[in-house]
Parts: structure tokens; sequence; C-alpha cells
């Protein structure tokens, strides 16, 4: 089983999270997860609200802090040193529900803005860079209209290009078009379905479970801060393994 | 229906507003006439301002007005800071930096502005060997530098945490966060509340004259105990000191709609 990889193997495997405890007071959670994602795999996180999908998340780019556990991507270990998450975060890039686009910058300068400071690029050489990302998530007729003006499928966009601009090795989204009219999820989950199939690392909480099926290398299935089960995408929605899994896919499809 | 938008004034409006203006007028006039008060108008431009040989020489309570700006102006500029680094102490992460930041506001908000100049000038100044002026300065510096505080601090925790994350997410550190994406926010956010601050400061910098700085106040008492135009005197010490005010207040207002014009 993946799960039982050597942890310390620089294998192809680019996240090791192993034992993952993490509470909030009195609340589990996450209740000691473990996930391991492979280069270019596509990982779906699915489980009821409140089953601790977003902090499994956050915690893989230390947004939150673990309890206990281990977490290690693309071999640099995240723990209490503040060089190792700033590392982290800078190869990990995060789509969020309600976009966080910054308000008070254009569309380019969005997507500048951490190029520029965390990578040391140039004006000219980051521009060239988000027009080019811009133009792929197709709203590239739209640098220097502020992010209000835009609609949440063109905002999420821009949010994508901006994760994108800083070449990350993973990219985490958390439930990414759940904020969005229905009209524009079409769009949103085009952008990530080619992202997928340019073969990036990918980490999705997503409520669409068409999406999953169709995109998602391997499911996992989580509920009050556990992992149910986990398995590859097929296996999983036609023959899983837990009364449990079944249940949830009956009520969700 | 409870609705918060100020109405429209009307006639009626204008002429209570007239009649009550023209009540405190005759006021002042018939206790001026009780107590055998002489009014001194015509003597009053010159403490203003005067020709001589068609030269504008400014007279006291105009020297007095730069005074009054000059200390205003600087305190401003250092309570501003003082009142953005202490907010920056008080959300970070260092529990000594909060402590500090906490017995600082609980001294200043905690004892009265003139004991705090009178601590200043009496006990600190010699210490530290630093001239009435800038006594004034620091005096009024740490005391709206404490009020500042509370509203940069109120401003910054007003960003949606979602920015932080955003930052965080890319790869930002906390102070490139604060400098490029909370702060310029939280700025914009601040304006009026620090607009009222400053017109506090305007008004609470007439204190300095107790310690013998040549404001506007100070030059104004200076006159009276010569003149003995009482009257007159505040009434002009009081209408420059409105003019400031409301100039400033208009003046952040237009900065609002024009300069900042918000996207969020
Ligand atoms: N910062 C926090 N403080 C306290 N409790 C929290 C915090 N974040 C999450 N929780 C709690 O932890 C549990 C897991 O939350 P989480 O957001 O990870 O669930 P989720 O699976 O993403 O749910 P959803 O589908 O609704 O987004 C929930 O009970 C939630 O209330
Ligand atoms: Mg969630």
């Amino acid at each position: 089983m993946r799960q039982q990889q050597s942890m310390t193997s620089s294998g192809v495997s680019i996240i090791h999270a192993a034992h993952l405890m993490k509470t909030f007071g009195a609340l589990l959670a996450l209740d000691d997860c473990s996930i391991t994602v492979e280069r270019g795999e596509v990982l779906v996180v699915i489980g009821p609200s409140g089953s601790g999908k977003s902090t499994l998340l956050r915690c893989l780019n230390g947004l939150e802090e673990i309890d206990s556990g281990r977490i290690v991507i693309d071999g640099i270990e995240l723990n209490h040193r503040e060089s190792n998450r700033l590392r982290i975060r800078r190869e990990v890039g995060m789509v969020f529900q309600s976009f966080n686009l910054f308000p008070h910058l254009t569309v380019l300068e969005n997507v500048n803005l951490a190029q520029k400071l965390v990578r040391g690029r140039s004006t000219g050489e980051a521009t060239k860079q988000a027009r080019l990302l811009l133009d792929k998530v197709g709203v590239g007729e739209k640098l220097d209209q502020y992010p209000q003006q835009l609609s949440g499928g063109q905002q999420q966009r821009v949010a994508i290009a901006r994760a994108l601009a800083m070449q990350p090795k993973v990219m985490l989204f958390d439930e990414a078009t759940s904020a969005l009219d229905p009209e524009m999820i079409g769009e949103v989950l085009d952008v990530m379905r080619s992202l997928a199939r340019e073969g990036m690392t990918m980490v999705v909480v997503t409520h669409e479970m068409g999406f999953a099926r169709e995109v998602g290398d391997r499911i996992v299935f989580m509920e009050s801060g556990r992992i149910i089960e986990q398995a590859a995408s097929t296996e999983f929605f036609e023959n899983p393994a837990s009364e449990r899994t079944r249940q949830f896919l009956r009520q969700i499809l | 229906m409870v609705s918060h938008l100020p109405k429209p004034a009307t006639l009626r409006d204008w002429l209570l507003y007239l009649a009550t203006i023209a009540g405190c007028i005759m006021l002042v006039l018939r206790g001026a006439e009780r107590l055998g008060y002489s009014w001194h108008w015509r003597q009053i431009p010159r403490y203003l301002g005067s020709l001589s040989d068609g030269v504008f020489v400014a007279g006291p309570l105009l020297k007095g007005l730069v005074v009054t700006l000059e200390i205003t102006g600087y305190s401003l500029v250092l309570a501003a800071s003082i009142g953005l680094v202490t907010a920056l102490l008080r959300l970070s992460s260092s529990s000594i930096g909060r402590v500090l930041a906490r017995m600082y506001l609980e001294i200043i908000r905690n004892t009265p502005l003139l004991v705090q100049i009178f601590f200043l000038y009496f006990v600190m100044a010699p210490i530290l060997d630093i001239g009435r002026t800038a006594t004034a300065v620091l005096a009024l510096s740490l005391f709206e530098g404490a009020y500042a505080s509370e509203i940069f601090r109120a401003g910054i925790t007003s960003i949606d945490r979602g920015q932080w994350e955003a930052c965080y997410s890319l790869g930002l550190t906390q102070l490139q966060s604060y400098r490029k994406v909370i702060l310029p926010q939280a700025l914009r956010r601040v304006v009026p509340p620090m607009t009222s601050q400053a017109v506090s400061l305007i008004k609470d910098s007439a204190l300095v004259s107790t310690i013998a700085v040549y404001d506007v106040t100070m030059e104004g008492r200076t006159i009276i105990a010569e003149t003995f135009f009482s009257f007159e005197i505040w009434f002009v010490v009081a209408a420059i000191y409105l003019v400031l005010t409301l100039t400033l207040s208009t003046l952040a207002s237009f900065l609002e709609r024009h300069l900042f014009r918000t996207h969020a």
C-alpha cells in the first residue's frame, strides 16, 4: 500500500503526510490522517461538511499547524523552521473557495506581487508570465481591472493564475467552485481539468462528484476527521469498500 | 421607518438655525453690557497682522497659529508612527512586545494629558535635555499615539483573514504581507477615524500653552494679560481653531472621495 512507503524515500511521491492530528479546542478535526501524493497525480478529497477536508488541505501548506504527525513536501519537512515553511509555500499553490484576490490591486498586480517579492522577478519578467497564464485561463483581457469588476468565475480564474505564476509543484484547491453561480462552475472546472491533463500535481477538495470521477486519479473519503477510505477513482466509485462510503455516495450522486 | 440618511435642510431648519445664532449673539452682547464690558473690535485685527509700508507683518496670533500648526504637524506624523508601531506590537506574536504595548496604552489612557505634559516638561525634559517645543510635540504624540494605535489595530483586524491566507499561500513573509497587502487596505479604512483623531490633536494642542509654548492659545493669553480684550481675543482664538479643524475635515473627506477610491 502507498501509505506504507518510507517517509524518507526520495521516490516519486511529492507529498508525504503521516499520522496528522489536529484539534480545535475539544474538537478533533484531524484524527490520524495519512496521505501520499505522487508527482502528477490528482488526489480528490471528499466527505460531508465538517469532516476535516479543508483542515487537511490547510495543514499541508502550514496555514494550520498540526498538533502531531509529519508532513514532507518535495523533500522539505514542514516543521517549526520558518524557512522551511516559506520554502514549502513557494512550491505549493492554493486556491480558495472565496478567491481571496487582493482588492486594492489590479488583476495584473495580483498575479505579479508574489512573483516579484518571493521569486525576485523583475516587473517585465513577471508581467510576461502573468500575461501567459491569464491568457491561458481566459482572462487575458482584464489585466488592468480590479477584482470587483470581474465575475466570480473570472475572479477564481485570476486566483488560479496568481497561484500558477509561482510555478508551484503542487496545487491545492479548496472547494474552488462552491462560491460560484452555477453557470460559472464549468469555466473554472475546465481550467482545473486542463491543469490536470498537463500533469500538475493536485489535491482537490470538491463536492463535484462528476469532476472527481473524471479527473481524480485517487479519491480520499473523510468523515469526522478520519480518512475512511482511499482508493483509485474507478474502484472508489464502482466498488467502494466501506459501507459508510456507499451510503455517502448514494446520498450525493 | 428609521432612516439613517440625513434629510435635506428645510426652510424651517434654516430659520431655526439663524434664530439660535442670533439668540447666542444677543446673550453675549447683553451679558457684556451688564458687565460693563466695552468692545474693542477695531483693535483686534492688528494682533493678526498689519501692513507697514505696504508690507504684511504677522501679528502675535498669526505667529501663534504657525507654532500651533508646526506642533500639530510634527505630532501628527509622530503619533501616527507610534500608533502604527504599537498596533503592530499588540498584534505580534511576541509576548514582550504585547506587554510593552499594553503598558504604554494603559499609562497614557489612564492619566490626564495635562499631567503627562507636566511630567515630561518638569521631569523628562531636564533629564533628556530637550526644549519646550520638543517636549510639547513629544507629549502630544505619545498621547494621541495611544488612540491612533487603537484605530490602526481596528483597521488591521478588519481585513479579512483570507487576505492573510492568500499572502501566506503565495510564500510571502508576515512583513511582506503587511506592507503590500494588509496595511494598504487597512490604511484606507482608517482615514475617517484618524481625521477625528487629528482634530482632537489640534484641540488638545492648546494645552501646551501651560508650559509656555507660544501657540495660538498662549499668544491669546498674553495679549489679554496686556490689554484685557478677553472677549474679542477668545472669540478670535476659537474661530482660528474652528477654521483649522473644519479645513482638516473637509480635506480628509476630499481625500477619501478622490484619492482613495476604495475597491474593497
Ligand atoms: N479555525 C477553526 N477554529 C475552530 N474550529 C474549526 C476551525 N476550522 C475548522 N474548524 C472545525 O473543524 C472541523 C473540520 O472543519 P473543516 O473546515 O476542515 O471541514 P470541511 O470538511 O472542510 O467542511 P466543509 O465541507 O463544510 O468545508 C469542523 O467541525 C469545523 O467547525
Ligand atoms: Mg471546507
